[in-house]
């Protein structure tokens, strides 16, 4: 966590949204010659997997360098009780430069969270008084709640069956990454794109 | 009147084509690909180590492919139908393996996004069905002939 906030700061100078990318939601270039979306549920095990020990992997590896430009996108799963309103926050908070710090203790804490259905709790832990008013109320903006909406109707319109899934995209090629990944093997497709 | 050997030819003719592009089309959905997705389906399985899910990614397309188009073409049918069979036997074993456990992941029969369900299961039953059928018959035209 502590490499994703170095190179959250370190690339906050060149954050910039993709036209259909929420600003707060995105890491490293987006001239980068590759994307990866990843569509995550906050209650999802095999997502907290992938942000815990993949994503500080790509971070190091391909972001930081200029490689691949990273979107990060909501897919709260029906049967996850308190996925939406995790989304939700993590929205909210994006809209304040926050999600990385919201993300990451949602996923850090998301055993307790899930039982006790605590989730506010859990996102106000990251913030300060302030921020925690503006964010409380943001997450029932409209604005905020279509944002959710809009990610996952992509997801379905993409054929999402499974979280999470990441879509790895260079120039027209397209490809999605269902389920936990072998960093080896995405290292392995990442250079091949690349070359 | 049509005799009833000729029908039983006549169905396991297009049984033999008819199995053979399905192998075709799943070893192009996979070629056309970079190997590492097929690799990524085969180690979601959990079974083999890396290494062995790298020679499977690289190799078993093209087997599949082989395999088709010697299913198609009728050529050395006891091997490719007897190959094609032991080949779905051990996705259908892996499959139900994997369904049992509850395990949520692609098949990866087809490419991508094929997750495994009752209904991929029936497929590949019936598939591996339709091929040791034809196994079974090209097996009994040898001993005919002999």
């Amino acid at each position: 966590m502590k490499l994703f906030a170095l190179a959250l700061a370190t690339l906050l100078p060149c954050l910039a949204a993709a036209s259909d990318a929420d600003s707060g939601k995105v890491l490293g270039s987006p001239s980068a010659p590759i994307r990866i979306e990843v569509f995550s549920d906050f209650e999802c095990p095999a997502c907290k997997a992938l942000h815990e020990q993949l994503l500080p992997l790509i971070m190091r590896d391909y972001v930081i360098p200029g490689k691949v430009f990273l979107v990060s996108r909501e897919f709260p799963l029906p049967m996850h009780a308190y996925s939406r309103e995790a989304a939700n926050y993590a929205t909210a908070a994006a809209r304040l430069g926050k999600y990385q710090q919201v993300a990451d203790t949602l996923f850090l804490n998301q055993t307790t969270w899930e039982v006790n259905g605590k989730v506010w709790d859990t996102v106000a832990d990251v913030l300060t008084p302030a921020e925690a008013k503006k964010v409380q109320l943001l997450a029932k903006d409209p604005s905020v709640l279509s944002e959710v909406q809009r990610d996952v109707d992509a997801g379905r319109a993409a054929g999402i069956n499974q979280t999470p899934t990441m879509f790895v995209s260079r120039g027209t090629s397209r490809f999605p990454i269902a389920g936990a990944t072998n960093y080896n093997l995405l290292r392995s497709l990442l250079d091949g794109l690349l070359k | 009147m049509v005799s009833s050997s000729r029908v039983f030819r006549a169905v396991v003719l297009a049984l033999r084509v008819a199995l053979g592009a399905v192998f075709v089309y799943a070893a192009w959905t996979k070629l056309r690909q970079p190997w590492e997705l097929f690799a990524m389906s085969i180690d979601a399985y959990k079974v083999l180590p890396y290494w062995a899910v790298v020679v499977e990614a690289r190799t078993l397309p093209w087997a599949e492919l082989l395999i088709g188009l010697a299913l198609m073409a009728g050529r050395w049918l006891r091997v490719s139908a007897g190959a094609a069979s032991l080949l779905l036997l051990m996705f259908f074993v892996l499959m139900v393996r994997t369904y049992g456990k509850g395990m949520a992941i692609d098949c990866g029969c087809f490419g991508l996004g094929d997750p495994i369900s009752p209904r991929t299961l029936l497929r590949d039953g019936s598939l591996l069905a339709g091929c040791l059928f034809l196994t079974w018959t090209s097996f009994r035209g040898r001993r005919r002939a002999a």
